[in-house]
């Protein structure tokens, strides 16, 4: 610029080291060690003998129905996560707790059925009320956060409600240590849904049976749901649109709190599902599985129903089969306690690489 | 009082080729040619939905076009950050005002001069000389284009935060913020948009200096047409992402196609 | 109808006491006295929501855009009925848990228990004790509602009064060792009875209290005046009270261990390195606005980075104690050592992460936190870090033969640590970085497009706000002088970002704050403890919800953008018709 004293501003040009696309650069090596660390480990694994740690077939089919059972109560998780994001374009982060608040609070009954014998003499109505009550408290706990924490916030930026979130798991999570204590209880399983069955020649145990059984109808009952009746064509609206949703004539509140029913529906049902088969509650339960699920709902591309079931599975098979897979060939000892980790990590790639799902664009939606 | 030493080729600053940016089905800009002159004021009208503030940021990097060159004397920009676009000299204003709102008067210009600075993390720590005296000269520079729009945005106003400033002064001062990063091209985005008579006239002055006393090239969208005539040395009109005609104010205003595009929208001449 | 409102308020207040007492909060704490035998904490438990209904049913109404103030009458009205009707929900559910049976919900809800009962019917039968819930709740309320429409002039002494009568109730287990110290009398203060204060203590603290905010009240005006013509600005300076505030902070900080014992220093200890912490993290958080999740990665790799720097030993069974890398180098050569490792992986780890958005990168930083957890605790890297049984014989930081591991003698090492974190943390927020940043955070995409590499300075505030934790997770492991991975849960990076967002982010002084309050208090107080967590979780709930300005920027502007718009429009008017000169007027109408 001209001025009498102001300096001269000099030739600029950019160095060729700030033209470089740093991005691509990284993301292209950090993929193609990710490749390779999946490829040379697997590799490895599967030429591993049975002396040296190797798995036999049937280890990998095992592998691969726990995943598939654990992945589908993550689907069922995942899905409230989908939903809730796809109308408030808010990560529910206290979601973790809803689930851990049904299970909770179904354990209370399952554990006075069972010393009454009533859960075996009667399983199937036994656990229909326990599942019944399951869907009560986490129902009743997503609708609360939805009306003391979420509402206020609806046109706040995306942090706001993000903090607030982690604020609410955190209450929650104390709320339950504090009403009920910090320890694990046993839950009950009953003698119905104890042992293996066999199913097209694979060896099942019955409850991933059950699981796997109960996820698919509920999955399609909501699937259904959203697209034939008249409130799931209100969901979808308010999730493209909101203002617009509320000039047709659509009460988004309502909608909004519809989802979060919903979402604490399947959530209920999942903890009912997931303490049969671990046999436990505890305040803390609703952390990793939460986290899970968001990373399925992610992985499914967010804000998607399908993404999420799908996302669901594919994150509860990575997680089984994914450590023995990969971590044994490389000598890793015990690689099953770091089935956590990979999760983590499986997290943190597909934030990286694809946040707007395997489905997606590759690029999170513009802000 | 000898030239800036021109950072770009002799005559032209931008040269705009063939550019197309479409969002989804949305076709924002269709096959865009454009040549800018040293020197110039250069108004770019048209319809709202034309393409015109999609043209600023594909220039200015904030998205990456899908088709066509732009060129900023002999350098291709395509693809470059938008905080690198700055570095070589072409600066912007927003159609909605977006200052720091938070930041005092005095900080939301002294961003301007970030890219001519170097300030290290060490250095900054440990207040060099060398730092102390950088952010004097940052100061300084701040100050001056600040004073470009007179005693409005100086003195005690300095230290007070951007949101307590009225419209026209945050307009303004989103261009001194501008000015202060030493740019060879301007480009304003409507910065009329919302003022009053008589603040419109008194920018069109301004922006009148800005090539005359600065030196800038200066790129403007504009849909008040008073300002348009008595800046523009050239006027570029746009409907649909493309260049529907282009000349001096006179020619543009009586063509055909720029009447229909428009569809009736005159604004009363002075 | 009004009185609705007022019957749901009282409600809502009477189902947080229910809440309260089931959490714990009231049974647990039944002889823990504050003042005489007489106030009890559980008994605050029990009447504050009732208070608080009171006071928020009396609160001016907004209506059609227009505030109004209540008649004195209507307010107590008011107040009285939320008090009442909270009251009432109590009772009642007393009235449920007696006629149930209390040790059958008990298997339940653990705190049931007959402390719980006994107090909550005052040692009554069920129909007087509910009889007095609701009397006492009603008068809560009644004083609530009070303290609301009382003019400004009564209301800031009275709460002033009580909020540091109740602060120096609750630091019973501190005050009077500082007395000790300093040999002063301390029973006229402290009952040596109950511990808590004696009511004449305790008047005398409220009066004093009382007094300094009438001082403020009517002086304040006129003493910041004189400081900022002292100090040569136009602007607001800082207000006397918090300057003196800050001036009686800093002096405390210096001598609090000589005079409070070798416990409560070691407590203090634990505040300095989360004090380290927090001002790490705030400028992750608060000066570039990312935020981060997983601050334990720091905070663990700068622990077990020091560990193995100085030679420390790993504990597990079965294999060599010396790490498969291990150094020997004195603890000050090796901090610098482990600050560059931290800050070389947060940009390394920051790189291809830091781009993300908002929330997906708060989420991704918990990613990474979580796995730096397990990996510490895994079987895989027992050979490096020692599994759950972790490390042992980490270096005391000797200087010559002058260790710190003794707890005052740390507590001076953490503090001179968090001065020269603050001192780097200061100088790099009033630098050309520091305004980078604020612009950053301010708007994005604006900065990017006036010349701030994004990517560049997220990076580097990443990077030095992981330098620092790694300061503090160093100075952790020469506290503890062994390291267990359940010291690096994800729960560290939740406090350390808790106290930056209660201690106001962006703000050192209130960082410091927040980790005395937020990590002191629960340690000095080992009965709340357990409670910590559901504070925490609570407080920010409640603080995003109800005042988030001050800590999201944008908030802030639209509200008082909007104010200021319509101050600053109508002055522009009169300037231009030539009725005032260019001066500013802000909001209130005042001009400057």
């Amino acid at each position: 610029m001209a001025g009498t004293e102001a300096p001269r501003v000099e030739a600029v040009r950019l160095s060729r080291f700030e033209q470089l696309p740093w991005r691509r650069i990284i993301l292209i090596i950090l993929g193609i060690v990710v490749i390779g660390v999946v490829g040379v480990g697997a590799t490895r694994t599967l030429t591993l003998g049975k002396a040296e740690g190797g798995y036999s077939a049937g280890a990998w089919r095992d592998f691969v129905v726990q995943g598939t059972a654990q992945g589908a109560i993550y689907a069922m998780i995942a899905l409230g996560y989908s939903l809730v994001y796809g109308i408030l374009r808010m990560i529910n982060f206290a979601h973790g707790e809803v689930f851990m608040a049904g299970s909770f609070g179904s354990f209370f009954f399952a554990d006075a059925y069972e010393k009454s014998g009533f859960l075996d003499r009667d399983p199937i109505l036994a656990l229909a009320i326990v599942t019944a009550v399951a869907i009560g408290v986490s129902v009743g706990t997503a609708v609360l956060l939805e009306r003391l924490a979420y509402r206020p916030l609806r046109n706040a930026p995306r942090l706001v409600p993000l903090i607030t979130a982690i604020g609410a798991s955190l209450f929650l999570q104390n709320t339950f240590r504090g009403f009920f204590g910090p320890q694990p209880y046993g839950y009950p399983k009953p003698v119905v849904l104890a042992g293996n069955i066999t199913v097209l020649g694979v060896p099942v145990q019955r409850i991933q049976l059950l699981v796997l059984v109960v996820a698919v109808i509920c999955m399609t009952v909501l699937q259904w749901f959203v697209s034939t009746t008249t409130t799931g064509r209100s969901m979808r609206a308010v999730a493209q649109d909101r203002e617009i949703a509320s000039l047709m004539g659509i009460n988004v509140d309502r909608v909004i709190v519809t989802t979060f029913v919903i979402g604490g529906v399947l959530a209920g049902i999942a903890g009912v599902l997931y303490s049969l088969t671990f046999e436990q509650v505890q305040f803390t339960m609703g952390f990793k599985p939460g986290i899970a699920a968001f990373t399925a709902a992610v992985l499914g591309g967010i804000g998607s129903i399908g993404g999420a079931a799908l996302g669901g599975f594919v994150i509860g098979l990575l997680q089984a089969v994914g450590p023995p897979l990969i971590l044994t060939g490389f000598g890793i000892p015990s690689v099953f306690s770091l089935k956590d980790a990979f999760v983590f990590l499986v997290l943190v790639l597909v934030l990286v690489f694809r946040p707007g799902g395997l489905l997606g664009t590759g690029e999170a939606e513009k802000v | 009082m000898s030239e800036p030493a021109p950072v770009v080729g002799i005559d032209s600053v931008l040269e705009v080729r063939g550019l197309e940016k479409h969002f989804g089905g949305l076709y924002a800009l269709s096959g865009l040619d454009m040549d800018v002159r040293k020197g110039e004021i250069v108004s770019v009208i048209g319809p709202n939905g034309a393409g015109k503030s999609t043209l600023f940021n594909v220039i200015t990097g904030i998205y990456e076009p899908d088709a066509g060159d732009i060129r900023y004397g002999d350098v291709s920009i395509v693809g470059l950050r938008p905080h690198q676009v700055v570095k070589l000299g072409i600066a912007r204003t927003f159609q909605n005002v977006r200052l720091f709102a938070n930041m005092t008067i005095l900080e939301n210009a002294m961003v301007g001069q970030h890219c001519r600075s170097k300030g290290g993390v060490f250095g900054s720590i440990l207040r060099t000389p060398g730092i102390r005296a950088e952010e004097e000269r940052i100061r300084e520079r701040a100050k001056e284009a600040l004073s470009f729009f007179g005693k409005r945005l100086s003195g005690y106003r300095l230290e007070q935060p951007a949101f307590s400033l009225s419209y026209a002064n945050r307009r303004r001062l989103e261009m001194a913020r501008a000015l202060a990063t030493d740019p060879q091209l301007l480009l304003l985005d409507e910065p009329t948009a919302g003022m009053n008579p008589r603040e419109t006239l008194e920018l069109r002055d301004h922006i009148v200096r800005m090539r005359d006393e600065l030196g800038l090239t200066v790129i403007v969208i504009e849909h008040d047409m008073r300002v348009v005539k008595g800046v523009s040395d050239r006027v570029i009109a746009c409907d649909y992402g493309q260049k529907i005609a282009e000349g001096t104010y006179d020619e543009v205003a009586h063509d055909e196609r720029v009447i229909e595009a428009y569809l009736g929208t005159k604004t009363t001449d002075d | 109808m009004a009185a609705s409102r007022w019957v749901r308020m009282g409600a809502a207040a009477g189902v947080v006491t229910i809440f309260l007492a089931l959490v714990g909060l009231i049974g647990g704490f039944t002889d823990v006295y504050l003042i005489g035998d007489q106030i009890v904490f559980a008994g605050l438990m029990l009447v504050l929501p009732a208070f608080v209904a009171g006071l928020v049913a009396a609160a001016p109404r907004v209506e059609g855009g227009e505030r109004h103030e209540m008649q004195l009458s209507e307010a107590m009205k008011a107040a009285a009925v939320a008090g009442a009707v909270a009251g009432v929900t109590f009772a009642l559910a007393v009235v449920l848990a007696d006629w149930i049976g209390a040790e059958r919900i008990r298997t339940v809800f653990l705190n049931v228990s007959p402390q719980l009962m006994e107090f909550v019917n005052f040692g009554q039968a069920t129909g007087p004790g509910a009889l007095i819930i609701v009397a006492i709740s009603a008068l809560a309320g009644v004083i609530g509602g009070a303290l609301r429409v009382a003019p400004r002039s009564v209301r800031r002494p009275v709460t002033a009064a009580v909020m540091v009568t109740l602060v120096f109730g609750f630091l019973q287990r501190v005050i009077p060792i500082a007395l000790d110290q300093l040999k002063l009398e301390r029973d006229w203060l402290y009952s040596p009875e109950f511990d808590g204060l004696t009511w004449i203590g305790a008047v005398v603290v409220g009066a004093v209290a009382a007094g300094f905010s009438v001082l403020n009240a009517r002086f304040g005006e006129r003493l910041r005046g004189g400081l900022a013509r002292a100090g040569g600005q136009s602007g607001p300076a800082i207000s006397p009270a918090r300057l003196v505030a800050g001036l009686v902070g800093l002096a405390l900080l210096l001598v609090a261990p000589l005079l409070l014992g070798s416990v409560i220093s070691e407590v203090l200890g634990t505040v300095m390195v989360f004090a380290l912490l927090g001002v790490g993290l705030n400028i992750v958080v608060g000066y570039a606005g990312l935020l981060d999740l997983g601050y334990v990665f720091f905070f663990a790799l700068g622990a077990y980075s020091l560990a193995l720097l100085t030679g420390a030993t790993l504990n597990a069974y079965g294999i060599p104690p010396e790490p498969v890398i291990s150094g020997h180098l004195n603890f000050y050569v090796a901090i610098p050592i482990v600050m560059v490792i931290a800050a070389a992986a947060g940009a390394l780890v920051g790189a291809p992460v830091l781009r993300l958005r908002g929330d997906y990168l708060a989420l991704v930083t918990l990613g990474l936190g979580e796995m730096v957890t397990v990996l510490v605790g895994s079987p895989w890297l027992v050979p490096l870090v020692g599994g759950p049984s972790g490390m042992r014989g980490i270096t005391d930081a000797a200087i010559g033969g002058l260790a710190f591991r003794d707890p005052q003698r740390f507590y001076y090492l953490a503090l001179a640590f968090v001065g020269l974190a603050a001192f780097i943390s200061w100088r790099l927020a009033t630098s050309r970085i520091g305004r980078a940043w604020t612009a950053m955070r301010e708007d994005e995409q604006t900065a990017d497009a006036m010349g701030i590499s994004t990517t560049r300075f997220k990076l580097l505030a990443f990077a030095i706000g992981g330098a620092i934790g790694s300061l503090g997770g160093a100075l952790f492991a020469v506290k503890i002088g062994s390291l267990t991975p359940a010291s690096f849960q994800v729960l560290v990076s939740i406090q350390v970002l808790g106290l930056v967002i209660l201690g106001g982010m962006g703000s050192i002084p209130g960082v410091i704050v927040g980790a005395l309050v937020l990590v002191g208090l629960p340690g000095l107080l080992r009965e709340f403890e357990e409670y910590r967590f559901l504070a925490y979780g609570a407080a920010v709930v409640a603080v995003m919800v109800l005042r988030p300005q001050g800590l999201v920027p944008n908030v802030r502007r639209s509200r008082e953008l909007q104010d200021e718009e319509r101050a600053q429009d109508e002055w522009a008017k009169a300037v231009e018709e030539g009725e005032t000169s260019p001066e500013i007027a802000t909001a209130s109408g005042a001009t400057t």
